[in-house]
């Protein structure tokens, strides 16, 4: 998987997590700020991830990261761990 | 003699309970298992034989007493090796004869003269003492978790009996109605209670410790212990009840055990309960004690559901859970250490594991452990308790041995809130 492709599941997982038109996702949008992610739907939305990507994720590494670009990043490196 | 008291391989049948603690500091009655256990022996314990991940934290609570370690014991002295599930009351006595005596298959107690001194686990104390056991140990010896709160309401009473110290040492306000044989009441010093108390002393003994505050319209059912600094909000205390240390305690509560330093401030019921330290259960949180066909309730133990053989068994909670507001507990709910759960409108599930989050219906890892562990501290903090870096240790590895079985519903829970 590289990175484009982790790029569009991420943005396809948080729009429809969060209710947002996929077209309006931007890498340097913050999740709660600009995106309007409740801290439930933070949550919902590393559990996404983690069904998504059939990843585990420390939530507590997780749950630093606040924007779409370093999720990706972050999502990349875990896929990389995990699946080679 | 040197007394050595030790938990053998059943901690895992109480568990949550036994998490962050060895069986012997269970409370059942109006103190734990070991201290019931000294008092017979009539002596302190020279030393625990318990989980090695455990002595951190249980050293700064054991004094003088010795964790793990045997090696002082001089060759040749006679050491009583004490099982930590045997319930200790007040009119038995550990007989003086020596030799292995059985209790459940498992070591009840062992009065020995041989080298015992490189004992440090159960397992070498099954291998010390052989295979040879005498006659079960006729003691009462715990099984499961929720056999030690049944058995609280009988305790709290010995306890009573054997502390011997019945009395008011502090003032009663006349507008205190004292219900029942005055003499069944143990009230220390600095203890104030509020106008338009009851204390009924028709079914049982009450005992209320130094710096308790009983608030107006509270009405109080012996056999009951209230311990030390709690604050009782006007609330319906039934029978049966013990309360650790500087517990705040409102609603309604019967039957129920709970650790020191547990709130249960508001509205709600709580019966045939164990509650560990430091839970925080919201205000109208409420558990279940009996299933509406008033069948023997089942309960999560390793993995599966044992059948109680009792119709009246509520939530065994685990050490730090907090709870939402209008959290419904079902009959014989197992909350896992640090668990925290929101209501959802109807009964939870009735396994939570260790360290889990229950949001809108579904079990996952919330917002992970180090959140949980800053919130530990911040609660800590305001009752003057310092969250330590022992803690920290203690729990990073109750985390680490937990984590196979809480991925298991996580994985269940992430399906379930994906859609999938």
């Amino acid at each position: 998987m590289t990175r484009d492709d982790v790029e569009k599941k991420v943005k396809e997982i948080t729009a429809r997590v969060l209710k947002v038109d996929i077209n309006k996702i931007e890498t340097k949008h913050r999740f709660a700020q600009d995106l309007g992610a409740e801290s439930i739907q933070s949550i919902e939305l590393v559990a996404a991830f983690e069904d998504g990507f059939e990843i585990e994720m420390d939530e507590d590494e997780a749950l630093t990261v606040t924007a779409v670009g370093p999720a990706v990043d972050y999502i990349f490196k875990v896929v990389q761990a995990q699946h080679g | 003699m040197k007394l050595v008291i030790f938990e053998d391989s059943s901690y895992s049948n109480f568990f949550p309970l036994t998490y962050p603690r060895p069986v012997f500091e269970l409370r059942c009655g109006a103190s734990s298992l070991a201290a019931k256990i000294e008092r017979q022996v009539g002596q302190r314990a020279d030393a625990y034989l318990c989980r090695e991940y455990l002595a951190e934290t249980l050293a700064p609570r054991s004094g003088a007493t010795k964790i793990n370690d045997l090696g002082f014991i001089k060759p040749g002295e006679e050491v009583l090796f004490v099982n930590g599930r045997i319930l200790a009351k007040s009119d038995w006595k550990f007989p003086v004869e020596p030799g292995c005596f059985g209790c459940e298959g498992k070591i009840g107690w062992w009065r020995t003269r041989a080298d015992v001194t490189k004992i440090k686990t159960y397992a070498d104390l099954l291998a010390a003492a052989g295979t040879e056991r005498k006659k079960a140990c006729g003691a009462k010896c715990f099984e499961y978790m929720w056999e030690v709160m049944l058995e609280s309401v009988h305790v709290i009473a010995d306890d009573f009996k054997a502390a011997g110290k019945s009395g008011v040492q502090s003032p009663l306000r006349p507008d205190v109605a004292v219900y029942g044989d005055k003499t069944l009441l143990a009230i220390s010093e600095g203890v104030e209670i509020h106008p338009f108390v009851c204390l009924d002393t028709r079914n049982g003994p009450i005992t209320i410790e130094a710096g308790t505050e009983i608030h107006p319209f509270t009405r109080i059912e012996g056999p009951c212990y209230v311990g030390p600094k709690c604050t009782i909000l006007g609330a319906k205390i039934r029978e049966g009840c013990s309360f650790g240390p500087v517990c705040r305690v409102g609603g309604e509560v019967e039957e129920s055990i709970i650790h020191g330093y547990s709130n249960k401030y508001h509205d709600g019921f709580l019966g045939h309960a164990y509650v560990c330290e430091w839970v925080n259960l919201g205000a109208l949180t409420t558990n279940s004690d009996l299933k509406n066909d008033y069948g023997s309730v089942e309960v999560h133990v390793n993995g599966g559901l044992v059948s109680t053989g009792s119709t009246k068994v509520g939530s065994m909670i685990g050490d730090h859970v907090k709870t939402s507001i209008g959290t419904l507990l079902n009959t014989g709910s197992v909350v896992g250490t640090f668990a925290l759960l929101m209501a959802i409108g109807k009964p939870l599930p009735k396994f939570i594991p260790p360290f889990a989050w229950y949001l809108e219906g579904v079990i996952c890892k919330g917002f992970g452990k180090k959140s949980l562990f800053e919130t530990a501290k911040t609660a800590m903090g305001r009752r003057k308790k310092e969250w330590t870096d022992a803690d920290l240790r203690l729990y990073e590895t109750i985390h680490k041995l937990t984590d196979e079985e809480r991925m298991v519903y996580i994985r269940k829970g992430r399906k379930q809130m994906a859609g999938n």
